[in-house]
């Protein structure tokens, strides 16, 4: 019999159910390494690879977790601060949260939040094409990523404050605010050498129709214009 | 008394590897307890079963010394195993114990642990489960456990129950890995029974349980979200919720995986080979190696080399290991101590299509008798052992 | 600090949806609220998919308003339908097995007085009829015996809901649902009688039909279960789907029920009570 192949961990849809990466033989970077699509590579490179992605594809989305939407110790707020602006750099970037992990009902709004029980609704409203995540427990990472590759080519991005993720197409482990500003500023200096990014110059961070209804004190009702 | 404020925390690195241990002839059960009494356990809850009773009488003991905060009978194991749930949920070092009847009782709850991301320590002094009533060894209640998504080790002696219970802490917690973690031991053959235990000092403890750094939040009200339906029930039958569902159970299975190179590290690998090059092999867990390694020596003095592989780990179950150790394999036997063979199913379904050789069905002995190593050496080497 | 749990990272909150922006300037935590104040603060619990007029959904919405300190409450739950509306709710909500509340709520009651000495935590189990009284009859009988410091909320709505309406020990004798085929042969448990056997030592017995005794009676039994001992309160909650009541008439039969049968009780113990007495004379409640 073959040996198995370490799983190539890309963009979907993979499937109805793919086998999780972990089960593939995908294993987990240790610190100062990072994960690319299955393979164990330096920070920097894991660096080079989620810029580049994030600057390229369609509507990148960055998908704050509760551990980071929350101030609920010292520290988090130098990191919420730092995804602010890795954000900031990214043309065309929004903002959608995961301010919690139970599934929503009677439904859910895919324009102001993303949820670990259906992810797939807020990514395909939303077009999104490469995401970051940062701040979600494992647990609930790992069941998101998974099914987010079986079913959507969204390119996904995870800065792991913990053991990182196999079913993630660029992963981090242990990150703090530093290892998000060394984002930040791969981010920086491709731009600066030269790489367009798809959504042009665009700066600032986009309102989702959601979160532009609240901002103005509207009564927004998702499904009405979307 | 205040037994663990005396104790000094050391790093799982220096306790496991570097601290200086001194020798001790006691039973599996006391082992147990000495391993408990290191591990810095906050709650144990159990209900009493032979031939569990023995560590978990101590382990109250261990409570009333002052080595862990909280302590009590239950009122039956679905109780015990509901409510060391509940105090997992909140971030403190849980204990739990049980054999054979007791196992099968709350295997409901056992089931649900890895899905809720439950880690403690279990520990299962295996005993007979069928009718008629048996208190006698047989560790047919292992092959359940194989299916709920626990990390289950097998200890052998009463060195490896030390090792693996203390062990099985460190490995529960790990974030990547939030599993709780079942220790085994085959009843009275080590529970019950006296055997050598080299043992870093009982003034030493492990760090405690950070339960900040863990898989899933805990149920506190300190950490966040403050929406916490953290073992969400999907009401919904459509095709999202069979998903998440899957996905979930997929994450199980995943976190056994992560935990391989936890275990290797803390137990010495997932296995031990003796005789590599043997064209006989004999797989077993649990006290089936001690009787193995007589086998071996008996076999050597006929002229025969037979090898043994030792499963320490059956789940995660060491797939590549085994199929590496047979390779020059011609013949396996697979001694166990029930009747259904759950170790033999494993080992074929692991070696199936990767060697050409012969995996014998057997040998077993159930109901509580030792294995007599004539019984091994007639499996392992057909025609030359009578009796 | 719990409330920190409840503050914004800077900056985020302008990407927070509409839901949380509101639980986090006008939520009733760290703070007293009232049923008179009702539609001037964000209630814990909103959008639920019980069915349409469930009384079991109005009580669930009433009693969260009791809890004296939410942000220092933990619900626990199990299977039947209380679950889908304790799982919306803006606290932590714990689901496991069916029967094991009272056991799950043990080990985290003890599990918190270990970590947390200094600061009180509530523990309130809420569950139905056939999850207390019958499945889960062992582990709250001894939960009571061995005076774990905790409420337990019984839904009582006399039946099944959730698996489509069989028989439970709570059931009225003679009534005719699935699996009585000849109606239900023996008596509604006494679980009231049960639990002053036992020795819980705040017990009440009511309907949703006067919503701030609902209010006043978890934060009663909260507050005892917190400094006293267990406490146990059964609600009647009828199940408009399986006893056909027309959603609109569900606070109609609420009050009929309690007028014939149901009625209001309340058994409290001799310390819960003087307990109960020296907070309400600090004019406090229990903050
Ligand atoms: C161990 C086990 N047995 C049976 C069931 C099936 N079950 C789920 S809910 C339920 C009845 C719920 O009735 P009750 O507790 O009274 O709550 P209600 O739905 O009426 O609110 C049953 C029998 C289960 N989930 N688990
Ligand atoms: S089935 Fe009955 S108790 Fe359950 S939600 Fe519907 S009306 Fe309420």
């Amino acid at each position: 019999m073959a040996e198995m192949d370490p799983c190539s961990i890309g963009p979907g849809p993979a499937g109805l159910l793919p086998p999780s990466a972990a089960s593939c033989g995908v294993v987990l970077p240790r610190k100062g390494e990072g994960l690319v699509e299955g393979r164990i590579v330096g920070e920097q490179a894991a660096l080079e690879v989620m810029a580049r992605e994030l600057l390229t594809r369609k509507h990148p989305t960055v998908f704050p977790g509760p551990l980071v939407l929350w101030d609920w110790r010292d520290g988090v707020s130098p990191k919420a601060a730092a995804v602010l602006e890795l954000a900031e750099e990214i043309p065309g970037v929004q903002i959608i949260p995961m301010p919690d992990y139970r599934p929503i009902y009677p439904k859910i709004d895919p324009e102001a939040v993303i949820n670990p029980c259906h992810p797939n609704l807020t990514i395909w409203h939303n077009k999104i094409e490469v995401c970051v995540f940062v701040g979600v427990h494992c647990h609930y990472a790992n069941i998101t990523l998974r099914m987010i590759r079986a079913g959507t080519n969204c390119y996904t991005v995870t800065l792991c404050h913990s053991a990182g993720h196999e079913d993630s197409m660029a992963s981090l482990p242990f990150c703090g605010a530093e290892q998000v500003r060394a984002l930040t500023g791969t981010i920086r200096r491709l731009k600066r050498q030269g790489l367009r990014p798809l959504h042009g110059e665009a700066r600032g961070i986009r309102l989702t129709g959601a979160q532009q209804a609240v901002q103005e004190g509207l009564v927004w009702q998702h499904g009405d214009g979307a | 008394m205040d037994g663990a404020g005396n104790q000094r925390v050391v790093t799982p690195e220096y306790m496991f590897f570097e601290a200086p241990r001194t020798r001790s002839y006691i039973t599996g059960s006391e082992a147990a307890n000495e391993a408990v009494r290191r591990a810095n356990v906050d709650i144990a809850i159990a209900y009493p079963i032979t031939p569990q009773s023995e560590t978990m009488q101590q382990v109250g003991e261990l409570y009333g010394e002052g080595y862990l905060k909280d302590y009590y009978r239950a009122e039956d194991e679905v109780g015990a195993f509901s409510a060391i749930s509940g105090a997992s949920r909140t971030g403190v070092r849980c204990l739990t114990a049980s054999s054979g009847p007791g196992l099968m009782r709350g295997l409901e709850v056992i089931a649900s642990w890895p899905g809720h991301r439950l880690p403690l320590v279990f520990l299962i002094m295996c005993r007979a489960i069928n009718a008629p009533l048996s208190i006698q060894p047989d560790n047919l209640e292992l092959g359940y456990m194989l299916l709920t998504g626990n990390i289950v080790l097998h200890a052998e002696n009463q060195q490896d129950f030390f090792d693996y219970t203390l062990a099985g802490f460190v490995i529960s917690e790990k974030c990547e890995v939030t599993l709780p973690v079942a220790v085994a031991v085959d009843g009275f053959f080590v529970t019950h029974a006296r055997g050598w235990v080299e043992m870093p000092s009982a003034e030493l403890k492990l760090p405690g349980r950070d339960g900040y750094s863990e898989a899933v939040p805990m149920i506190d009200n300190e950490n966040p979200p403050i929406r916490i339906a953290r073992d969400a029930p999907i009401q919904k039958s459509n095709f999202i919720s069979y998903q998440m569902h899957a996905a979930w159970q997929q994450e199980v299975h995943a976190a056994q995986e992560r935990a391989r190179p936890w275990v290797a590290r803390y137990l010495d690998e997932l296995i031990e080979v003796t005789n590599p090059e043997a064209e006989t092999m004999i797989v077993a867990s649990g006290s089936a190696v001690s009787q193995s390694r007589e086998a071996l020596r008996r076999a050597e003095e006929m002229g025969t080399k037979l090898g043994l592989i030792k499963i320490k780990s059956l789940r995660p179950f060491p797939r590549e290991e085994l199929r590496q150790a047979c390779r020059n394999a011609k013949h396996i036997i697979v001694p166990e101590f029930n009747c259904a063979g759950w170790l033999n199913r494993e080992v074929r379904a692991t070696l199936y299509g990767c060697a050409d050789l012969h995996i014998a069905d057997g040998p077993r002995v159930f109901g509580g008798i030792t294995m007599p190593t004539e019984m091994i050496l007639e499996w392992a080497c057909p025609g030359k052992q009578g009796r | 600090m719990a409330l920190r749990t409840l503050q914004v990272a800077p900056g985020f909150m302008r990407f927070m949806p509409k839901e949380y922006q509101d639980l986090v300037e006008n939520g009733p935590f760290g703070r007293q609220v009232k049923l008179s104040d009702v539609g001037t603060f964000k209630e814990i619990l909103e959008e639920h998919p019980m069915c349409e007029g469930c009384a079991m959904a109005f009580f669930i919405r009433l009693a969260l308003m009791g809890l004296p300190n939410p942000e220092h409450t933990i619900m626990v739950g199990t299977a039947g339908c209380g679950r889908m509306a304790l799982s919306q709710a803006a606290i932590p909500f714990v689901y496991g097995n069916y029967c094991d509340t009272n056991g799950v709520a043990t080990g985290l009651k003890r599990g918190l007085a270990i970590r947390f000495p200094e600061q009180d935590k509530d523990v309130v189990v809420m569950a139905g009829d056939g999850g207390i009284a019958d499945i889960g009859f062992s582990q709250v009988m001894h939960s009571w015996f061995r005076k774990e410091k905790f409420t337990t909320v019984m839904l009582d709505n006399e039946v099944y809901g959730n698996t489509g309406g069989q028989e439970s020990g709570m059931t009225c004798r003679g009534t005719m649902v699935k699996m009585a085929p000849r109606g239900k042969q023996f008596d509604k448990i006494d679980m009231l009688g049960l639990a002053r056997t036992a020795g819980v030592a705040y017990i009440a017995r009511l309907t949703p039909a006067n919503p701030s005794r609902v209010v006043s009676t978890i934060r009663k039994a909260v507050l005892v279960a917190r400094k006293i001992g267990p406490s146990y309160v059964q609600v009647y909650t009828s199940c408009n789907i399986e006893y056909s009541i027309p959603a609109d008439k569900v606070l109609d039969d609420a009050r009929q029920v309690e007028k014939e049968r149901y009625g209001y009780l309340e058994i409290v113990s001799e310390e819960a009570g003087a307990y109960l007495e020296s907070v309400a004379a600090e004019g406090g409640e229990g903050r």
